[in-house]
């Protein structure tokens, strides 16, 4: 059985004119890329149109990818810097990481609110539910740290930011998510009885 | 000092010093409420490991090939220009200076019997009628030639300027 070629591999033949080795790539890391994007839109069209930038921009720049670190930490930091710019662009507000109070719109996200059977939705539901309601930064930690196969050093690089520092982001952001999902769980409860 | 929570964080992600590592566990042995707490975490941790990845729309590897295509489609002349253009070029030039050296090679009388001096027969015009050449060189159409390489030069020189302005603001 034949095993499936690595993204070393396919970068290579990519960068020796295969286009659809660049096809393969994006498959492979598209839903990790969208869903880091929508963490920063909070909408799906805008997610997609984010996601599809980075994937781009990352074929422009892919003879310039040093093979130092992970092919996944160099498309996470083009996401992360892209999705920073489209946010500056749409000047939603990205204040700080200490912001509580900072509220974020849901978009897209239909029946999120209107169904009151909760025995038909999953605990992920509720995850992803109160992932949205957090902060783009915190967000991206956690979506990094649990998804994305990533230590905290290559976090670091992915943010530019020192692994410490990750650290200390990822304990709070823990923290608010924790309290998000106790929230919107009381919030069922409530609106059952 | 660390809060006990993010020292039990520390210890699910395994981020911690072998010696704080073992305080803890020391710790949570000890201790019923802290092994609620590590319990209570431990749980989330795997909880949050759960986490489902949002699914982009089905079309969308095709339209990141269609916009790279697009993109290789809009690139200037000279970073798209086939390779083989270029080898065909150098493949004339060398075929046609090869076929010249032959020529003049074949044409060499190497029987004319100096060592010195060899006889190459080739008919060379004995004079050169410049007379209808120096027509092309009158006033009017010398002054129209210098016309138009001044607005070629100052066409490029701006082209050049732009795209000096252009770099600098990127």
């Amino acid at each position: 059985m034949q095993s499936k070629p690595s993204d070393i591999e396919l970068i290579e033949q990519t960068l020796a004119g295969n286009q659809s080795a660049y096809a393969d790539l994006v498959k492979r890391h598209q839903r990790f890329v969208f869903t880091l994007a929508l963490r920063f839109t909070k909408g799906r069209e805008d997610a997609e149109e984010v996601a599809q930038d980075c994937f781009v921009k990352a074929y422009r720049s892919l003879g310039s990818f040093q093979q130092q670190s992970k092919f996944s930490t160099w498309l996470y930091s083009i996401v992360y810097t892209t999705a920073m710019t489209f946010l500056r662009k749409k000047r939603v507000d990205t204040s700080s990481i200490d912001d509580d109070e900072a509220y974020i719109q849901i978009e897209n996200k239909p029946g999120a609110y209107d169904a009151h059977n909760i025995e038909n939705k999953s605990r992920s539901f509720y995850l992803n539910q109160a992932i949205a309601q957090l902060l783009p930064d915190d967000a991206t930690i956690i979506t990094l740290f649990y998804k994305g196969e990533q230590s905290l050093d290559e976090i670091a690089q992915t943010l530019g930011i020192e692994a410490n520092t990750v650290k200390v982001k990822l304990f709070r952001a823990r923290q608010r998510l924790k309290e998000k999902l106790e929230r919107n769980l009381k919030h069922e409860v409530k609106e059952l009885i | 000092m660390n809060s006990i929570d993010e020292q039990l964080w520390s210890y699910i992600d395994g981020t911690c010093s072998p010696a704080e590592q073992q305080a803890i566990a020391q710790l949570i042995a000890q201790d019923e409420a802290l092994r609620i707490q590590y319990n209570e975490l431990l749980k989330l941790n795997e909880e949050f490991s759960t986490m489902e990845l949002d699914e982009p729309s089905m079309a969308f590897t095709y339209n990141v090939m269609e916009n790279i295509r697009t993109e290789n489609a809009m690139q200037p002349l000279k970073a798209t220009i086939n390779k083989r253009i270029i080898w065909g070029i150098a493949a004339f030039f060398i075929i046609t200076i090869a076929a010249l050296l032959i020529f003049v090679l074949t044409s060499v009388n190497w029987n004319a019997g100096s060592a010195v001096a060899i006889d190459i027969n080739i008919k060379m015009p004995q004079q050169l009628d410049a007379s209808h050449i120096k027509s092309f060189f009158s006033g009017s159409v010398l002054k129209g030639f210098l016309f138009f390489d001044v607005v070629i030069g100052l066409f490029l020189l701006d082209t050049y300027l732009r795209k000096r302005q252009g770099i600098k603001q990127h």
